[in-house]
């Protein structure tokens, strides 16, 4: 039940981040077209390019824990016995929870807090900073959430490309 | 040993050889040092986390890999393939040759080393085991010479070499070009003289109406390097507008010309990258974060001081890093190994005089070996998996091709030329 709900979110949140990659790849190809054609460039083009990729990767990173596809040393791991391979993946996940949270909670929150408060704008499309900051603060806080449902044995399988199919056959 | 010493070595060393993700690595690191040893307040986390992917050179990372995404989900690859073995037929090993060219154009196309092995190796390998080529030699050329595609430009560890070291992507991708070539050209002699000496591969007589055949259906596909480098270095546009546009030629391509991609397969593809992006700079984030400690802390300047203190000649310093960087591309993939040792890495080498471009291909080339490097290179499994070969066999068949590339990763490491001469020629200084 769990990993159908949630699979069906995730999968829609790569759908919507998917269309949103390639909107800013047609933004780019526009702002080139614009300069050599019609002499004209879309100011703030930048930016907003930008900060769809830092929204991309917040809360793609979700999608990678939930996914359990963050790139990691495991040639050695991938030897230890399977009580310890446990114990690790609990350590692991604490370990994580704390971290992340601690980023969240001390660091991110207050940030975009500041940043909401002053009202500070991005310097050529004139967006409302706190926009692009949010992606850190919502992203870390999925990944929270991915992490809590992994560690509750919940999950999806990595997406199907050579690398991660020889990964999982090497497991 | 000082609680630095225990932040920045012990801990994040201990988790990264247990098999903890590279990025929760880092984040561990800079939390110990926030909380512990340094008088910062954490707001410098997301700070730092946020400002090392606000930069417009790293959108390249995501439009070149779906660019990468969509070209090799089509025919380009057959077509590439078709297009070299009618140019190089009559030649003695010719489809080996025809590997080791298609890979290297595909390299140029794309920047992920896994896609081509699997890409190229699934056309490639039966076709050699039909021409009667030994399991263990067509495996092992097909692993290994997937690791070109990282050293030839378009290549995803350049950009974020680029981003770590300051150091400018287009002047970087020209400086990859020779080397790339360097390492084909040995690739092909071998095979030619390993053909020759067990008589295989007999060439067969130039067919021209097949060249031209091969060379019209595969004309769409070899149009992309020309867009991508032609409009990097003819001052068209940055290298992330070429990726761009490099994404928008794929997609017109595959959907429009060749009639392969539905528009379901296009937005499926961007889906993919968009999350195969998050995996990869979520770590440039947390990097940043690692870096910046390093850096208010002087930890690289301590170093590269350490370094002169001791007049470390540079041909010493390199060897030691090749020794370093071979061995951590054993175990860690291109990419976090770049993002963890640029920092410590780059001050040492301004210090000791080398080029930081020179230095940028050096150890692209190191991760490159690393790729396909007995026991745990992840071509190795890339191939086992796809193409269903024992890994004993694999193993047999990669040594002699990891001596070639060691011999020209002496020669890379050593004449700086090799690496530079690109730049000089394509960017003028």
């Amino acid at each position: 039940m769990v990993n159908r709900i949630v699979g069906s979110l995730m999968r829609g949140l790569e759908l919507i981040l998917g269309v949103a990659l390639i909107a800013i790849v047609l933004l780019n190809f526009a702002n080139v077209v614009g300069r050599y054609v019609f002499n004209h460039s879309l100011l703030g083009a930048e930016e907003v390019q930008v900060y769809t990729m830092i929204w991309m990767t917040f809360l793609g990173a979700g999608i990678v824990t939930w996914r359990n596809m963050h790139l990691r040393m495991d040639a050695i791991a991938i030897n230890f016995p399977k009580p310890v391979q446990t114990i690790l993946r609990w350590a692991e996940a604490v370990l994580a929870i704390g971290v992340v949270g601690y980023a969240i909670t001390q660091s991110s929150w207050f940030y975009v807090n500041r940043i909401f408060a002053f009202g500070s704008k991005s310097d050529v499309a004139h967006l409302p900073m706190w926009i692009p900051h949010s992606a850190v603060l919502i992203g870390l806080a999925l990944v929270i959430v991915m992490l809590i449902l992994r560690a509750a044995g919940w999950g999806a399988k990595p997406i199907e490309d050579p690398e991660s199919a020889a990964l999982e056959q090497r497991q | 040993m000082t609680s630095m010493t225990w932040a920045l070595v012990v801990v994040p060393l201990t988790l990264l050889l247990l098999g903890f993700p590279i990025f929760l690595v880092l984040l561990t690191a800079v939390t110990a040092m926030v909380i512990f040893v340094m008088n910062v307040p954490p707001v410098v986390l997301h700070q730092n986390m946020f400002g090392t992917i606000n930069q417009f050179a790293l959108l390249a990372v995501p439009f070149f890999i779906y660019a990468g995404e969509l070209m090799g989900r089509g025919s380009v690859a057959q077509r590439l393939v078709d297009f070299v073995q009618s140019v190089t037929s009559p030649v003695r090993g010719s489809l080996g040759i025809t590997t080791v060219g298609t890979t290297t154009i595909f390299g140029a196309i794309s920047g992920v080393s896994a896609a081509a092995v699997a890409t190229i190796g699934k056309v490639m390998y039966p076709a050699m085991r039909k021409a009667g080529y030994p399991d263990h030699f067509a495996a092992g050329l097909i692993t290994a010479v997937g690791a070109i595609d990282i050293i030839i430009p378009p290549s995803i560890p350049m950009i974020v070499y680029g981003a770590a070291a300051e150091e400018s992507v287009p002047r970087l991708y020209a400086a990859g070009i020779i080397p790339g070539l360097l390492i084909a050209g040995l690739l092909g002699a071998y095979v030619i003289w390993y053909a020759r000496r067990h008589d295989i591969g007999r060439g067969e007589p130039f067919n021209w109406s097949r060249c031209v055949t091969a060379t019209r259906r595969g004309l769409w596909a070899l149009g992309a390097p020309f867009i991508i480098l032609g409009g990097i270095y003819g001052g068209v546009f940055s290298p992330t507008e070429a990726a761009a546009v490099a994404c928008i030629y794929a997609g017109f391509v595959t959907r429009f010309v060749f009639h392969e991609l539905s528009a379901k397969d296009i937005i499926e593809a961007a889906s993919s990258t968009a999350v195969f992006t998050a995996q990869i700079l979520i770590i440039v984030a947390c990097a940043g974060v690692f870096s910046w400690i390093l850096t208010v802390n002087q930890v690289p300047a301590l170093m590269a001081h350490w370094l002169q203190q001791y007049s470390v000649a540079p041909w010493m310093f390199l060897l030691a890093i090749n020794v370093l960087l071979l061995a951590v591309g054993c175990f860690l993939d291109p990419l976090s190994a770049i993002l963890l040792l640029t920092p410590l890495l780059v001050p040492m080498v301004k210090a000791i005089g080398i080029d930081t471009v020179h230095f940028g291909v050096v150890v692209t080339v190191n991760l490159a070996i690393g790729l396909f490097h007995p026991p745990f290179g992840i071509n190795i499994f890339v191939a086992q998996s796809v193409l269903g070969i024992p890994l004993k066999t694999l193993y047999r068949g990669i040594i002699p091709f990891l001596f070639v590339y060691l011999v020209a990763l002496g020669i890379i490491t050593y004449i700086p030329e090799v690496s530079l001469f690109g730049v000089k020629l394509l960017m003028g200084k």
